[in-house]
């Protein structure tokens, strides 16, 4: 297991340095000037050029600007953002709280629901159930998660008006605790809701998948010839063989929830990096999106390493060898 | 009295759908085995040796597979007995089984010793998990397994320590009849030959009766006191191991030791049988064997030759039995 | 042991059987009516399109009508001749996308399967690596910085997604070259390049083009997504923009964005059934189901 999570870390470390180098190169290989990028001035003052010339290094060699980049990284330093005013890592920190919740819960919501529903179905493949639910899991997936927001807003929010549209929450009646708490849970629906429903068909399709693998191992030949009761067979064994791809799933999809989140956040004003992230392509305001990008990617490449890990500790097959 | 009893089975297996195909896997095979008699049934693939043995252990598909004929196990008719007090009562307790794939008979996420205590006690609830525990390690011992198996992963164990602890659970409510269904085929021949040695031993410590299935005449030949030969879902030949390799009666048997190279000996041209095995889903007549057959007469394609009855006398089902066909092939 | 009888193979017999048992498919049956319709839809979109798709007009949010078959847009624009001219858009970035990925993806697998060494690892590695990138964040950064024409975004799609196609050659590679054909090319003398091209590739290719379908439907969706936050192409038709325009008057106007959105649905559900029905058709063993 030793070799196995060094392994993971190892490309880990790789993919994070990666991402720096690319955040790096990226404004200096784009069209134009880096320092328009930078100010987000098409003509910035001699002065403020000559000021971001000497911090960043610019008429510095190329490995010299990366060892200033990589300092000022690792004392915390996003750089500034040009729309806010503000260093980057103040905005970023104040809106990862939301995204956090927002993610968190549906991923697992999604993981839950769509795993549920995998297993179910596998116990009767070809039924009725298992052929319905197949179609929906991808008519789900067909669906781009943005309008799927927008139309469960439309439906729910405008036309039945047991939702609110938009929002964390209802700012005019300022609750605090558990009012609070539910206020958010209220708003939280929705967006929430959009996601997991086109997650959750990927961990139907890998619960499926894989649930009707493990039945055709031999060994619940071996269960059933010794006597043992279909129920034992499939919840002590097969259920614990085959819930190994749902854990590398969740992992994956970890990846990409950040960016259905971040989407679906735009649409419902969730105020997390995901409506941060969409303000800064409208104002082109490359600090904060670079800082965005590069915070997560780290994030999601540390979740990838725990999912790793968990792996590694559920598959004796890696954790003793 | 014998210990199984088969007679004129028939598996038939038909597929759903609009236009079910049937095919017919075991046709009218019986057979007879007494206590003590090691019996191994030989055949190519396609031969339903492995399909009769799950047949017997009635754990052919209920939906798909029709069993005719009757099986009778110590006097018991396996075939009329209710599922419940098959699982109950005859299969792992009395007759019990050795599959082939060794490295997946256990659940690789889970400790072997743990789940061969699970087996255990399937059948013997009452008993305190110390004695398990203490019953299953001397499992082990048996098939020559250290204690330390028991805390081990499927994985951390080679094919044919895999295998012995197959057997080592197969044997552990001393079972009467013990089917190996090509048990040995996975693993490499000294393995095999060590599998084969540590089997007869317990054979006769345990008074264990043993069918084992195989496609590898030479493993019959080695521990087997009788054999069974199938074609294409018939028996066509049974008797003593000796008599049978010494003058085999069918062509078929004969075409099976001729593709095998002798060690010592004359050098002798290794042939095959040309041809293959004919279409199941169809009805045949005549002998199954004829349109591969060096010497088929009209007789042969016309009329199903008798079956194989040992207490007949006739040990081969050929028109031409005993009739001295052996001088061609040699 | 047994010879069989040799069965003569044409190529015609083979690719009739191919089509015969394609046909069989329900998945492909359906997805591929579909995908026709979805063509022909795209390739005669001025003809069909009752309206010019860039006109403005006063009659602006109007529900669907006679005139109008899915209303009009909050600039008096069509909305149905705006979705048909949207699939030529999405089919085009979608397939170039997907093929683009896929060529890349099956050379680069296939090179690393068959010749192992030092660029396997580095190709297994880098797969690693994108499996950990949120791509979608990487794709908008790049449009953000280097511009959101059409070509600017088939190009990022292309070049972002072909590392699936990768692995899945790759590991057709890895085992094809213990075949015994291709261990007989090989002494007899055949350039390892050519036996590449000739027998690895177009024997393992099947499971790329079941994946290559589902990545149209992954790049549309992207594509769609890209558009809807303005970075797409603002010179051609596209359903993500039609949908973002739309946002502004969900409530008063929700045709405008439901009919964009369920274009996408259909165009991309319909890929998935043919991948899917792909899937089945080279892997019969998967089928659990009739």
């Amino acid at each position: 297991m030793g070799r196995y999570i060094r392994k993971r870390l190892a490309t880990a470390v790789l993919t994070v340095f990666l991402s720096i180098i690319l955040n790096f190169l990226l404004i200096r290989l784009a069209p134009g000037d880096p320092i328009s990028y930078i100010t987000g001035q098409d003509f910035p003052s001699p002065q403020l050029r000559a000021e971001l010339t000497e911090k960043y290094g610019f008429d510095r060699p190329l490995i010299v600007q990366f060892g200033v980049y990589l300092r000022s990284l690792l004392a915390g330093d996003l750089g500034q953002s040009i729309a806010g005013n503000r260093p980057v890592t103040d905005i970023i920190s104040e809106r990862i709280g939301p995204t956090l919740l927002l993610a968190l819960t549906s991923a697992v919501a999604a993981l839950l629901v769509g795993t549920s529903l995998g297993v179910y179905s596998a116990r009767r493949p070809g039924s009725k159930f298992d052929t319905a639910m197949n179609g929906v899991s991808y008519v789900f997936d067909s669906m781009p998660p943005f309008w799927l927001g927008m139309m469960l807003s439309l439906i729910f929010a405008s036309w039945f008006k047991l939702l609110p549209t938009s929002g964390m929450v209802d700012l005019r009646a300022g609750y605090t605790g558990f009012a609070h708490v539910l206020d958010v849970l209220r708003h939280l629906i929705l967006p929430a809701a959009t996601v997991v429903l086109v997650t959750f068909p990927y961990f139907f399709r890998v619960a499926r998948t894989s649930v009707i693998q493990a039945m055709s191992d031999d060994y619940v030949v071996t269960f059933r010839a010794a006597g043992m009761k279909e129920n034992r067979i499939f919840y002590k064994y097969v259920f614990r063989n085959a819930m190994l791809p749902t854990i590398t799933a969740f992992g994956l999809t970890l990846a990409y929830v950040v960016a259905g989140v971040a989407i679906v956040e735009i649409v419902f004003s969730w105020p997390g990096t995901g409506s941060l992230m969409m303000n800064a392509i409208m104002q082109r305001d490359y600090p904060l999106l670079m800082g965005l990008y590069l915070v997560i990617s780290i994030s999601v490449a540390i979740t990838m390493i725990v999912l790793d890990l968990v792996y590694a500790l559920a598959d004796p097959r890696i954790r003793y060898h | 009295m014998p210990i199984l009893e088969v007679r004129n089975v028939n598996v038939t297996f038909s597929t759903a759908g609009a236009n079910p195909k049937r095919v017919a896997a075991v046709r009218g095979v019986s057979l007879m085995v007494d206590e003590q008699d090691s019996v191994g049934i030989v055949g190519e693939s396609g031969s339903g040796k492995s399909t009769l043995a799950l047949a017997i252990l009635r754990m052919l598909p209920r939906r798909t597979a029709q069993v005719e004929g009757e099986i009778r196990f110590d006097g018991i008719d396996l075939l009329a007995l209710p599922e419940e007090r098959m699982a109950a009562e005859i299969r792992w307790k009395r007759l019990s089984v050795v599959f082939q794939k060794s490295m997946n008979s256990l659940s690789p996420v889970h400790k072997i010793g743990a789940q061969m205590g699970d087996i255990y006690r399937i059948h013997e609830p009452t008993v305190s998990r110390a004695d398990v525990k203490r019953r299953m390690i001397e499992l082990l011992e048996m098939v020559n397994l250290p204690a330390r198996v028991y805390n081990q992963y499927p994985h951390e164990l080679s094919g044919g320590m895999m295998q012995r602890v197959s057997i080592a659970m197969s044997l552990m409510h001393h079972p009467r009849l013990l089917i190996m269904d090509e048990a040995t085929t996975a693993l490499d021949v000294i393995t095999q030959g060590q599998i084969l040695d540590e089997i007869m031993e317990l054979e006769r410590t345990l008074r264990t009766t043993r069918i084992m299935i195989t496609h590898d005449m030479s493993v019959v030949a080695y521990s087997c006191k009788k054999v069974a030969v199938m074609y294409a879902g018939c028996l066509v030949e049974f008797g003593d191991v000796r008599t049978v390799l010494a003058d085999p009666q069918h062509p078929y048997t004969r075409g099976l030791l001729a593709t095998i190279p002798s060690l010592t000996g004359e050098k002798k041209l290794v042939r095959g049988i040309p041809g293959s095995i004919p279409d199941l889903g169809q009805p045949i007549r005549g002998c199954v064997f004829a349109p591969r057959c060096a010497h088929a007469r009209d007789i042969c394609r016309e009329q199903a030759p008798p079956a194989v009855d040992p207490s007949a006398g006739r040990t081969a089902a050929c028109h031409f039995a005993g009739a001295g066909g052996g001088e061609h092939d040699r | 042991m047994e010879a069989t009888a040799k069965i003569k193979r044409t190529p015609a017999r083979g690719l009739r059987k191919l089509l015969r048992d394609a046909l069989a498919v329900g998945q492909l049956r359906v997805g591929v009516a579909f995908l026709i319709l979805l063509i022909l839809v795209a390739v005669f979109a001025p003809l069909i399109a009752t309206h010019d798709p860039f006109a403005l007009d006063n009659d602006m949010l109007l529900p669907p009508s006679a005139e109008h078959w899915l209303g009009t847009d909050g600039l008096g624009r069509d909305v149905f001749s705006m979705v048909v001219h949207g699939a030529r858009t999405s089919l085009v970035i979608g397939v170039v996308a997907a093929v683009i990925a896929g060529i890349i993806g099956t050379l680069l697998g296939g090179i690393a399967g068959f010749y192992r060494g030092g660029l396997d690892r580095f190709l297994t590695e880098t797969n690693n690596m994108f499996l950990m990138i949120p791509t979608f964040f990487l794709v908008l950064l790049i449009v953000a910085f280097f511009g959101s024409s059409i070509v600017n975004v088939i190009l990022v799609l292309g070049l972002t997604g072909w590392v699936g196609n990768a692995l899945l050659m790759r590991s057709q590679a890895v085992s094809l070259r213990e075949r015994t054909f291709v261990k007989s090319a090989i002494a007899v003398g055949e350039s390892r390049a050519r036996i590449l091209l000739k027998h690895i590739i177009p024997n393992g290719i099947y499971p790329i083009i079941a994946n290559t379908t589902m990545n149209i439907s992954a790049a549309i969706l992207m594509e769609s997504s890209l558009s809807f936050l303005g970075l797409g192409d603002p010179n051609i038709v596209s359903w993500g923009q039609i949908i973002s325009h739309g946002r502004s008057y969900l409530t008063s106007g929700w045709w405008i964005s439901a009919s964009a959105g369920l274009a996408i649905v259909i165009t991309v559900f319909t890929f998935y059934l043919i991948g899917d029905g792909l899937n089945r058709l080279f892997n019969p063993k998967l089928q659990t189901t009739r």
